[in-house]
């Protein structure tokens, strides 16, 4: 009986030992499950700071310009790398911002990857994967020239704007301004007032900014015109400082001037509003599609520089008297600066728009190109001959028209400006142009946001940049 | 039995170079030697070899398994505790010397084990003074009452309450088995034993929910509820009795569910932690984070951030091996515990006394359940308990108290070894 009693307690603890062994395989099962199957969502997840932290123990490359110069690195502090911006604000928009907080923004956030050296490769490895870890990030080289950009960022002043300056040859962006501006030194400390701030400083306007870009489309008014041979050169236009368009729309003159008998290249020079309406009014709805799609407003640029889209009206079904509206930069017309740049470069280039870029190249450690960005040709906009058409009239702008106050002495300089009329108050002030005319080496877009007249406030603007990129 | 003592000892060396070589890895890693750390390792390896000569000189002659790995347990954890919380290293080692000490002395009580069933009222009695001590005394630390704090010394009531218990319900379960087992009321469909027999479970089962709602602390309810139950089957073979006893608790667990937020709390969390990921959370998914991180090799000691998991070095100890090691780390302390319970149940199977069979039984069951609630709870398989890691969290009541089992379940695994002579 007692041995019979013993076996059959001894069975039961056998059947319990069985339950409880497989629990215990059971959570062996699962926690494989999370380890192998579930390892890369949950490692990768944004809520886990590991991978920030990880990037915090090595630093971080550089992000120089094309001189050399450091416009953001890595300095260690304790037992971690902090992101120092020895230009703050200045290059605050490009160069972005670094918070474990708020996370990356800029170049730090498109290059994060190459910056912080991530290299994946190796981590199944394990604690082994530590012996091939990189000791610090690649450096990103920018295109930018930071006094240059310095000079731009003086020269805008206490507006809110815009500046943006490219080789048209090449496509390289060589500056590129954005106020008001933020410190991306403080972004943790100050991320309320900045982020919160009504003016926008976290902005790039250059590549987010919409704005109407008033009498500086009429460049290419200009070239679609004589390119679908509505106009010649010698035809003229009586302007009497009004337009009629029925049934009930009236395009003026800005200060009802009547201009008398003037020809293209003098109507472009005093920015003629009867004159590139009347001529808009001719080229029709879809030579005027037909004429921005050529240009390239309706299809991206490039994915890098992280560009707002231009806002076209839809011309099949827009009314006479916002055609015309549209033939002067205004109507439900918005662009960014980086577009009217790109409108400027490509009657600088002879016809042909270069794809921006702002990244040159990007190198290891030891100074090792890792990867280079070459110039690569976007679109082909126009022909050599009509661009070299514009491109003189643009030149009498600058000599005897509007655009005087962006003239230099010795440098044969190209432009044109605008007023944009906008809801927001007062007009906004454009220039757009490149220089030297003859051989050009920087193309420009200017915007002064409710400052006034393009010509008196855009255009000095322009002028000094123009002067430091050619001393 | 020379032979058994020369296997010891070898395994012993095994798992005494894996407990060097994991302080020497964090030492290393860190650039700085720390002499230290590396004497106090190699004092907790003599240690270890002392008992074990003592043992083998004296006669001794238990399983020659559980040792070692309690050694390997130990070496992990004191890796991982150097690696988290340096500060409590040596805190840990004279915590693992003071259990090895118990260790001898329970070894040595133990062989009169068969006597302690005298005294099972007694057992009882302090068992259930212990967890009423957590229940009325329990202060909150880390968001469960378990702690009793009496002037400098702290300590958790629940991790001793657990021997008593066993040392109890073992006496009393195998004195009345036949009663258990043959002396039914047929209620309908139920079979249920006399009332009177069955007292003690209920009572049991009585004090865990005081613990599920004054304490806070369902680990140590399911526990102690669970402990009961298995025994009261290991002697009855009745499947009715742990199905009953399910249902009871699911019955208590539903209602406290419904009366108590904290409760609810808890189970929210566990079946949608990412519905709140940086609130009530914020524990598990960083648990899980540590875990995922970790992948199957692990980021190598030092080069991951457990730091990140609050309470690591002690319930979430083993997201931290998780991390650090992988899947092959923490795998194979889940192999680990699996051998030790094996060995357990073995000592238990080969036991020639019903009450020592109990004993050991119920220990096995104990060490298992204890380490399934918080294994499973680390790593979101079950509602998250406040439970430490036999061996391997940090904590001194937790270290002691399963010295003294693992100290109870050798004598008793050598009981037979005389007998086979």
């Amino acid at each position: 009986m007692m041995r019979n009693d013993m076996n059959h307690i001894a069975d039961n603890i056998r059947k319990v030992a069985l339950g409880l062994v497989g629990l215990l395989l059971s959570l062996l099962i699962y926690l494989s499950y999370i380890q192998v199957v579930e390892s890369e969502f949950l490692a990768t997840h944004p809520l886990n700071r590991r991978t920030a932290e990880i990037a915090r123990m090595i630093p971080y490359g550089m992000i120089v310009d094309r001189h050399g110069d450091k416009l953001a690195y890595s300095q260690r502090e304790g037992d971690v790398f902090k992101r120092k911006y020895p230009y703050e604000a200045m290059t605050a928009q490009v160069v972005g911002y670094d918070s474990s907080t708020y996370g990356k923004s800029g170049i730090e956030g498109t290059f994060n990857s190459y910056l912080t050296g991530n290299n994946n490769a190796m981590a199944h490895l394990g604690a082994i994967s530590h012996l091939f870890a990189n000791k610090a990030g690649n450096n990103v080289v920018l295109t930018l020239d930071v006094k240059l950009q310095e000079i731009a960022y003086k020269a805008l002043g206490n507006h809110r704007g815009a500046v943006i300056a490219i080789n048209p040859r090449t496509g390289a962006i060589l500056a590129m301004v954005s106020k008001p501006s933020f410190d991306p030194n403080q972004i943790d400390q100050e991320w309320k007032s900045i982020s919160t701030n009504e003016n926008s400083p976290l902005l790039n306007r250059v590549t987010q900014g919409l704005y109407p870009p008033g009498s500086t489309i009429k460049v290419m008014i200009a070239e679609a015109a004589l390119k679908e041979k509505v106009i010649d050169l010698n035809r003229t236009i009586d302007c009497e400082g009004i337009l009629k368009i029925p049934p009930d729309y009236t395009l003026q003159e800005s200060h009802l001037e009547s201009y008398g008998k003037i020809n293209l290249t003098e109507a472009l020079a005093v920015s003629s509003n009867v004159f590139f309406g009347t001529i808009s009014l001719e080229l029709g709805r879809s030579k005027m599609a037909n004429a921005f799609e050529r240009f390239g407003f309706k299809q991206p640029v490039s994915q890098e520089l992280q560009e707002t889209a231009s806002h076209l009206p839809n011309f099949s079904s827009l009314g006479n008297g916002d055609l015309a509206q549209t033939g002067i930069g205004q109507g439900s017309l918005l662009v960014t600066p980086l577009r009217m740049a790109m409108l400027a470069s490509s009657f600088a280039n002879k016809g042909v728009i270069m794809k921006p870029y702002l990244v040159d190249k990007i190198t290891d450690p030891d100074g090792t190109v890792i990867k280079s960005y070459s110039q690569e040709e976007w679109l082909t906009v126009t022909s050599p001959q009509l661009a070299e058409d514009i491109n003189k009239m643009m030149i009498k702008v600058v000599e005897s028209g509007t655009g005087k106050s962006a003239s230099l002495p010795g440098i044969i300089v190209a432009g044109k400006t605008g007023t944009a009329e906008n809801a927001q108050g007062d007009s906004h002030a454009w220039f757009i142009g490149f220089a030297p005319a003859n051989n050009p080496q920087i193309a420009i877009a200017v915007i002064v946001e409710n400052a006034g007249y393009g010509g008196s406030i855009a255009a000095p603007i322009a002028r000094q940049v123009f002067r430091a990129a050619l001393q | 039995m020379t032979n058994i003592g020369q296997l010891e000892r070898n395994l012993l060396v095994v798992a005494g170079i894996i407990m060097l070589h994991g302080v020497a890895a964090v030492s290393l890693a860190h650039g700085v030697i720390n002499y230290i750390a590396l004497g106090a390792i190699c004092s907790i390896f003599a240690g270890f070899m002392l008992v074990n000569t003592l043992l083998r000189r004296m006669g001794h002659a238990g399983d020659p398994l559980l040792l070692p790995l309690t050694a390997l347990l130990v070496s992990i954890g004191l890796t991982t505790i150097f690696r988290l919380r340096p500060d409590l290293f040596l805190v840990q080692v004279i915590w693992i010397g003071v259990g090895l000490s118990v260790f001898l002395v329970s070894v040595f009580l133990s062989r009169r084990l068969e006597q302690v069933a005298y005294f099972k009222y007694i057992c009882g009695f302090i068992g259930v003074s212990l967890l009423l001590t957590a229940i009325v005394f329990g202060v909150d630390i880390g968001g469960h009452k378990s702690w009793v704090i009496i002037g400098p010394i702290r300590f958790q009531p629940s991790e001793f309450a657990k021997i008593f218990i066993v040392l109890f319900l073992a006496a009393y379960l195998s004195e009345r088995r036949e009663l258990l087992t043959h002396a039914t009321r047929h209620y309908g469909p139920l079979v249920l034993p006399h009332p009177r027999f069955v007292a003690p479970l209920i009572a049991v089962w009585g004090i865990t929910m005081l613990m599920f709602i004054l304490q806070r602390d369902m680990g140590a309810a399911l526990l102690y509820f669970g402990i009961a139950i298995l025994m009261a089957y290991m002697v009855s073979g009745r499947l009715s009795y742990v199905i009953i006893g399910l249902v009871l608790f699911l019955i208590g667990s539903v209602i406290c569910y419904k009366l108590y937020s904290h409760i609810q709390i808890r189970v929210d969390i566990w079946l949608n932690p990412w519905a709140d990921p940086n609130g009530g959370a914020y524990q598990i998914v960083q648990s899980l984070f540590a875990l995922g991180s970790g992948g199957i090799m692990g980021t190598g000691l030092t080069y991951g951030f457990p730091g990140m998991i609050p309470e690591v070095h002690t319930d979430f100890i083993f997201a931290a091996i998780g991390e650090e090691m992988g899947l092959m780390g923490a795998g194979a302390v889940i192999i680990i515990y699996i051998i030790l319970i094996y060995r357990a149940f073995r000592a238990s199977l080969l036991s020639i006394m019903p009450f020592s069979m109990m004993v050991a039984g119920g220990l096995a069951v104990s060490m298992a359940l204890q380490i399934f609630l918080i294994i499973g709870g680390v790593i979101k398989f079950f509602p998250l308990t406040g439970i430490t890691l036999p061996f391997i969290s940090y904590g001194g009541s937790s270290i002691v108290s399963n010295f003294i089992l693992l100290g109870m379940l050798f004598s008793i695994s050598e009981v037979r070894c005389y007998d086979a002579k």
